[in-house]
């Protein structure tokens, strides 16, 4: 008897699940952020550990040189560290050596309070380095989980691609890298003003560059029109973007006019406005014939 | 002396004979070798991620050994009343303290050595080179960290009643002063008063625990310390295990062994 309600009760639970299952999945909000398997386990929470995640890659860079929670902000400034922004989207000196401030001895660590915290320097990273050629490749891993844990951080798919398609000499993975970043973030310009810098820089395709730089504005565009923060700095970048590319197609009726809009933005009109004076003059000049 | 030799060696054995030491190394070894396997855009030489990973398996692991090995040793020989006939021998509770003391370090440093082996295999595997001094003076100074903690830990067991709360006492102790004792002297700075004065005295009188951790310079293939500084290191973590195990014996050599 006790076997046959057991059963019965198992029976229940199961046929409930099928009919419940279907109800609770239309609940739940239906966004393309899966997440995957980091997303199931650790929830919203993953965000914070991409950022923290990122802020280790800095401190791969700098050979762990970096301020702790104790340190003041000045302290950060001192250490042109800025968890924020593009921490890792300078240029590193080629011979990886110390800074400056550092020679002079006014690093974020300042000068030791006491005789405890002058030994204890013995045992910690005091120089103020970066990575350098293929080292760099240290702060890969970092990035990876960073993106893993937060496929909306675009700075980590930006930072990645920068480093691989530069010092690492990987544009074909910096690629891979940012079209991952693209399907978790469509309407990002600065994801696919990047991918333009691949094509252009890297593959020296400039006619894929330039659709790229172009979608790259009509998504700047677009956020700009919807209110959202679009960065200025990254309209100029769009537009030098597509300067360059029209340029190397040799399309100087583009040009001109990707001209007259750089000019309207570049913090260098003068500048824009002497090269598009050269452009007029070569549209003006009779076409060379071919013999 | 041999009395101090004899009680080393029953530790020593106590810990190939549990299965701590083994699940933890086991641990470890999978846990490096999987990450090993994992390529990062194709690169093959990455190789600091994985340093940092392994070795602070390694810490957490040698705490855990060092912790728990030397928590039990007063606490059980009393439940058990094995403490009476030892005391009987004679062996001198100053003897005991010293035994159990030896041989949880040598315990500790015998768990190191397996410990830093399998470390210096995976990083020449990954680097393509035997490592430097600094993998040296790292694996000395871990040791003379454990040899802090675990008289840290033996004053514990003369001083709690519990085996447990001086185990989670000692763990909070030593990964606080890890985390925060080396910048106590900046946030006595920021208070005022007394309050100030209290935390400048606590910094000033606390082993300094965070110095012998030098993951960092380690990990991220900074040249050597100098056999000084460590000397330096050395003889500054001698002088506080041999203050906290004085002050073993002080609680110890007072206190009635009756449950």
């Amino acid at each position: 008897m006790i076997r046959l309600m057991l059963t019965l009760i198992f029976a229940g639970c199961f046929t409930l699940a099928t009919v419940l299952e279907p109800r609770f999945q239309a609940l739940r909000p239906q966004t393309s952020d899966t997440g995957g398997f980091m997303g199931e386990l650790m929830g919203e929470s993953r965000r914070l550990f991409a950022t923290q995640s990122f802020i280790e890659a800095d401190v791969y860079f700098h050979s762990g040189y970096y301020p702790t929670m104790f340190d003041t902000k000045e302290a950060l400034d001192k250490l042109d560290m800025n968890v924020k922004e593009a921490d890792l989207y300078h240029d590193a000196p080629a011979n990886g050596r110390r800074h400056a401030d550092e020679e002079a001895g006014e690093g974020f660590l300042g000068q030791p309070r006491d005789w405890v915290e002058r030994f204890g320097r013995h045992f910690i990273p005091t120089e103020h380095t970066h990575l350098a050629n293929g080292k760099v490749a240290e702060i890969l891993p970092w990035l990876r989980l960073s993106a893993d844990l937060d496929p909306h951080r675009i700075q980590t798919y930006i930072t990645g691609s920068y480093w691989l398609r530069t010092t690492l000499n990987q544009p074909a993975q910096a690629e891979q890298f940012l079209r991952e970043g693209l399907k978790a973030n469509p309407d990002s310009f600065e994801i696919l003003l990047e991918l333009g810098y691949v094509f252009d820089r890297n593959e020296k395709n400039p006619r894929v560059a330039r659709n790229v730089f172009d979608r790259a504005l009509q998504e700047w565009k677009k956020q700009d029109a919807a209110g959202r923060e679009a960065s200025p700095k990254a309209l100029v970048e769009i537009l030098d973007g597509l300067v360059m590319t029209d340029g190397e197609l040799n399309d100087l009726q583009q040009l001109l006019a990707d001209l007259e809009a750089l000019k309207l933005v570049s913090p260098n009109p003068a500048g824009i406005e002497k090269s598009i004076q050269d452009t007029r003059a070569k549209l003006a000049a009779p076409p060379v014939r071919p013999d | 002396m041999n009395n101090v030799f004899a009680l080393a060696g029953v530790v020593i054995k106590e810990l190939y004979r549990r299965k701590d030491f083994y699940v933890l190394f086991v641990m470890t070894a999978i846990l490096t070798v999987m990450l090993g396997a994992m390529r990062f855009f194709d690169n093959a030489d990455i190789v600091r991620f994985l340093k940092e990973i392994c070795l602070m398996l390694i810490w957490v692991s040698t705490l855990v050994i060092a912790i728990t090995t030397a928590a039990r040793q007063i606490p059980a020989e009393r439940e058990s009343r094995t403490i009476f006939p030892l005391l009987a021998k004679p062996v001198s509770r100053w003897e005991l303290i010293a035994g159990k003391f030896a041989g949880c370090w040598l315990a500790c440093l015998i768990a190191l050595v397996v410990f830093y082996f399998f470390f210096g295999v995976i990083t020449a595997t990954r680097e393509h080179a035997w490592p430097g001094a600094i993998f040296f003076e790292a694996f000395w100074l871990h040791g003379i960290f454990l040899a802090i903690v675990v008289a840290l830990v033996l004053l514990g067991s003369v001083a709690f009643t519990a085996q447990s709360s001086n185990a989670t006492i000692c763990f909070i102790v030593v990964l606080g002063i890890m985390f925060a004792g080396g910048h106590l002297n900046r946030v006595a700075d920021g208070l005022r008063g007394v309050s100030g004065n209290i935390v400048y005295a606590v910094y000033f009188a606390i082993p300094h625990l965070e110095w012998y951790d030098i993951r960092d310079k380690l990990v991220h293939d900074w040249q050597a310390i100098g056999w000084q500084i460590v000397g330096g290191a050395t003889l500054y973590g001698a002088l506080y295990t041999g203050l906290l195990l004085g002050l073993t014996w002080l609680v110890f050599h007072r206190k009635t062994l009756t449950l």
